[in-house]
């Protein structure tokens, strides 16, 4: 495996359009959470006394972070869809193989990438929690909801185990790029809209649906009439389940088709 | 023990049958061109070989073991078309390949040398001509001195001064006693270096074996005379004579039986009223026997 990360390290090394995107889907969690922190403090007094805490006060800033991240990760997956879609348009992948890669060894080092900007977005997103808790927030640190962070993990590396399945499937860049974004920020979401319009909570079971379920913002989900949803384990449940069966796409594709 | 070891490969792309219970063995040391026209299914048996397609049918051993990814990295590979990554240069690119061979990047320095790219090796692959991303392809299938060595039109994209070296780099490396897996239908090409031939025709192997053995190219002689008329009339009559053609430069081709001597046959001719012009020995080239085979 450290053979398979140090090929993949001199893969990107110089890569300047890696580089930049990386730094993007970095910068942009603690950009986004200045934000959010800029507009909920701009609530008036009265309004933050009758919710009690401030969406950047320890506990809460755990969840607070981890649902304003939830948005942004798609950048991470546009990272992995250009690493991805380039050993297609280069048949580099190909060249792995013939050179004396297994297919196998061809996977994990895309999978490397899926785990390490998982991690990535993880590390800081613990960091920006930290920073804004202590530096914005009003409480001693406490650590409960911290669990919330391990969910946009999980939501992270769904959503780039769905942009490496893409990847795979579509393998140009252009359409792989359109086609998943246009699944995750319009047509997933109007399929949760319908089935939960119609069948109800079975709406919040579609993939990247069952991550928004686990990550609500805070003070609006108390502000919100109560919706019907399912246990937290049940979502949990199916993200992990939707991981399982992309990577086991990932294999099967990868391990058969001709390439 | 054969290189490599083909067992009645098949392999259907849709409707299109590209190989059909293909089987031959590549015997070491040999430079064992692959020949065929376009659309004969080369290309794909090399994939099948190098993992990049699956056969349908029918199964191979790399030197005399099940093919494992292992064995791939000692065979040094060009298939098809250069695939580097575009924006990294032709140093880190082959970084890349000596790392998944597992090979010393000691040995770049080398085969950039050989390929003559030292001057533009820090250049970024997406810069380079058609004919430097060939070299480069070549390369990096020398990179770790590999014993056998798999090319699929190694000429392609060259001007003439590169097609030169390549067939020169072909011979050294076959003399140097490397097995070369050559597919190629430039026919020069590999009359000028292959021992060993296989010829595939719409995906079905016709022949394969030594080059001498599975091409007869008889020899022939080449006459010519004022009056060629009769030069034809007396010719036919030699008791060794099988087969005669006209050439567009007014010459005559004639096939015999048996090895005609020269003076001899000149001197029949003599005995007959005719003074031959012209008398040389020639030998059917690669690419008649072969078109010969083809057309069949």
């Amino acid at each position: 495996m450290l053979q398979i990360i140090k090929i993949e390290w001199l893969k990107v090394k110089t890569y300047r359009t890696f580089w930049i995107l990386l730094g993007l889907a970095v910068v942009i969690i603690p950009a986004s959470n200045l934000l959010v922190q800029d507009i909920t403090s701009r609530i008036p007094k009265q309004v933050q006394t009758l919710l009690g805490t401030s969406a950047y006060d320890f506990p809460l800033v755990w969840q607070s972070v981890a649902n304003v991240n939830s948005y942004t990760s798609a950048i991470f997956a546009l990272l992995l869809l250009t690493l991805v879609t380039n050993e297609f348009t280069f048949k580099t992948h190909r060249q792995n193989v013939i050179d004396g890669w297994d297919r196998k060894e061809f996977v994990y080092s895309k999978l490397f990438w899926v785990l390490a900007l998982s991690v990535t977005a993880f590390v800081v997103s613990v960091l920006t929690a930290l920073f804004f808790g202590f530096f914005y927030g009003t409480s001693a640190f406490n650590m409960e909801g911290f669990y919330y962070l391990g969910y946009y993990f999980l939501q992270v590396l769904l959503s780039l185990c769905l942009a490496l399945l893409t990847g795979i499937l579509v393998k140009r860049a252009g359409l792989a790029i359109v086609l998943y974004l246009g699944y995750v920020m319009i047509f997933e979401q109007l399929l949760v809209v319908t089935l939960k319009r119609f069948w109800g909570s079975v709406g919040g079971l579609l993939p990247l649906q069952t991550a928004d379920e686990l990550l609500p913002f805070p003070l609006i989900g108390k502000m919100l009439p109560g919706v019907q949803q399912y246990d937290n384990m049940v979502y949990l449940i199916a993200l992990l389940g939707y991981i399982a069966v992309a990577l086991w796409l990932i294999f099967r594709r990868l391990l058969k088709a001709d390439i | 023990m054969p290189i490599l070891s083909l067992q009645n490969i098949s392999k259907k792309y849709g409707p299109v049958q590209a190989l059909s219970q293909v089987s031959f063995d590549v015997p070491p040391g040999s430079v064992f061109g692959i020949l065929g026209p376009n659309g004969s299914g080369k290309t794909t048996l090399l994939s099948i070989v190098t993992d990049v397609l699956s056969a349908d049918e029918g199964s191979f051993t790399l030197f005399d073991q099940h093919p494992s990814a292992k064995q791939r990295r000692n065979i040094g590979t060009l298939l098809e078309t250069p695939n580097f990554y575009h924006y990294l240069s032709a140093y880190r690119n082959l970084q890349v390949v000596a790392g998944i061979k597992q090979k010393s990047e000691k040995d770049i320095p080398r085969v950039l040398e050989l390929a003559g790219l030292t001057a533009r090796q820090h250049s970024a692959f997406k810069t380079y001509s058609l004919g430097m991303k060939q070299r480069l392809a070549i390369a990096s299938a020398l990179l770790g001195d590999p014993d056998v060595l798999i090319l699929d039109e190694p000429s392609n994209g060259l001007d003439p001064v590169g097609i030169s070296e390549v067939r020169i780099l072909v011979k050294q490396l076959a003399q140097a006693g490397k097995t070369i897996i050559m597919a190629s239908h430039l026919l020069d090409e590999v009359e000028k270096v292959c021992t060993h031939v296989a010829i595939l025709r719409k995906g079905k192997l016709l022949l394969s074996g030594p080059v001498n053995a599975v091409i007869t190219r008889d020899d022939f002689l080449e006459v010519g005379s004022a009056d060629n008329k009769a030069l034809k009339a007396v010719i036919e009559k030699h008791p060794a004579f099988v087969q005669l053609s006209a050439t567009p430069e007014g010459l005559l081709q004639v096939i015999f039986k048996e090895a005609v001597d020269p003076a001899g046959l000149n001197n029949w001719c003599s005995q007959q009223g005719i003074w031959l012009s012209h008398l040389q020995v020639r030998r059917k080239s690669l690419e008649t026997a072969f078109l010969e085979l083809t057309n069949n």
